[in-house]
């Protein structure tokens, strides 16, 4: 009977010792993106990222597991004479492509469509944002954030012509940490 | 599924087990409670609901079947001067606790219990989490009548997410009404 009272502690061991999961956690990191305006009259927009230049991405990258959650927030303006769809592409190296072709064969489709009607104003939500990523660009994703935390990511329509503006624009990703 | 369907064959199973013994006290009784997402920045703290039926097999174990409820809060944050709001997961579970002792029969009763559970976590825009989660924690249990007593509770859940983990700490009380006494 003496032996029952080791039951709890070693279910607790158990339950700690593999890969040490009770340190670990769900830590939210946001990145700023500039405002922008894209246009089919203009080149294509792009944006750096470097989330090495973010402080709490440094402080856990070694201990990095996975995504938990990810949403691009911001307010976006539709100035053109046509509905649209907002989408984010992103490549996993830095690249200059300059028109949406370019963008859709070369890169991978991250995020959208975030659909806008003409002369329309609109906040993202950030439950509305979080359903529209793509399972392939959230995997990409993922190995850049484990990687080098560097990639380039691209703002189009899925329009023949299109005209909008980004303000307010962050990517905020919920990062699985653990020992 | 098949997990969730092992833990229902489990309790259930650790149930018969403890009809088939001589004399078991059985009891069953409500809680409610508060659960607090612990190192989670994108779901907030929550009501937790649930039901648990502590079946005492010998003097020193009692085993313990419980569903639980918990619809955890919003996470509201500021980027770039704008407000959002993430809506918090809903999670469900069920399994079974050891305890170390009894909750049924008279006297002031202090207990430790850990447990093993199917967690499932949903919540519009993100995967399902359907894992294997543990609990653990500290009881304690205070008489409220000849059937009746007061039970509470302070732990920890935790559910395993690959490398990773969700986890809760969490202060519960409840009533357990004894339906047989194993007398």
């Amino acid at each position: 009977m003496k032996n029952l009272r080791w039951i709890v502690p070693a279910l607790l061991l158990a339950v700690a010792t593999p890969g040490c999961i009770l340190v670990s956690g769900q830590f939210l990191i946001d990145f700023s993106l500039d405002n922008f305006a894209a246009s089919t009259q203009t080149l294509v927009t792009s944006q750096d990222v470097d989330l090495t230049t973010e402080s709490d991405y440094q402080d856990h990258k070694s201990e990095l597991k996975g995504l938990s959650d990810v949403a691009v927030l911001g307010k976006i303006t539709n100035g053109g004479v046509t509905d649209i769809g907002v989408e984010v592409w992103m490549t996993a190296g830095p690249t200059t492509y300059t028109t949406p072709s370019q963008v859709t064969s070369g890169g991978t489709k991250l995020w959208g469509p975030f659909n806008l009607a003409a002369g329309a104003t609109k906040q993202v939500g950030w439950d509305e944002s979080a359903k529209l990523f793509s399972s392939a660009g959230k995997a990409l994703l993922i190995n850049e954030i484990k990687g080098d935390g560097q990639f380039t990511i691209y703002a189009i329509a899925n329009a023949t012509t299109y005209q909008f503006n980004v303000d307010n624009g962050v990517l905020a990703l919920v990062i699985d940490f653990g020992k | 599924m098949k997990r969730a369907f092992a833990f229902a064959l489990l309790a259930l199973a650790m149930g018969a087990g403890a009809a088939q013994a001589a004399g078991p006290g059985i009891g069953i009784g409500p809680y409610g409670g508060y659960n607090i997402a612990l190192i989670q920045q994108d779901t907030g703290n929550g009501a937790v609901y649930g039901v648990r039926a502590p079946i005492n097999l010998i003097p020193l174990i009692t085993v313990e079947p419980f569903y639980a409820t918990s619809n955890l809060g919003d996470v509201t944050e500021k980027f770039g001067g704008l407000s959002y709001t993430r809506t918090g997961y809903d999670m469900k579970a069920f399994g079974t606790s050891a305890i170390l002792g009894s909750v049924m029969g008279g006297g002031l009763k202090f207990y430790p219990y850990a447990g093993i559970g199917s967690y499932k976590m949903t919540r519009t825009g993100s995967s399902d989490i359907k894992e294997t989660g543990y609990k653990f924690g500290l009881g304690i249990g205070v008489p409220a009548g000849p059937k009746m007593s007061l039970q509470l509770r302070g732990g920890l859940d935790m559910i395993k997410t690959g490398d990773t983990s969700r986890k809760f700490a969490n202060a519960t009380i409840g009533i357990n009404y004894t339906l047989m006494s194993g007398k």
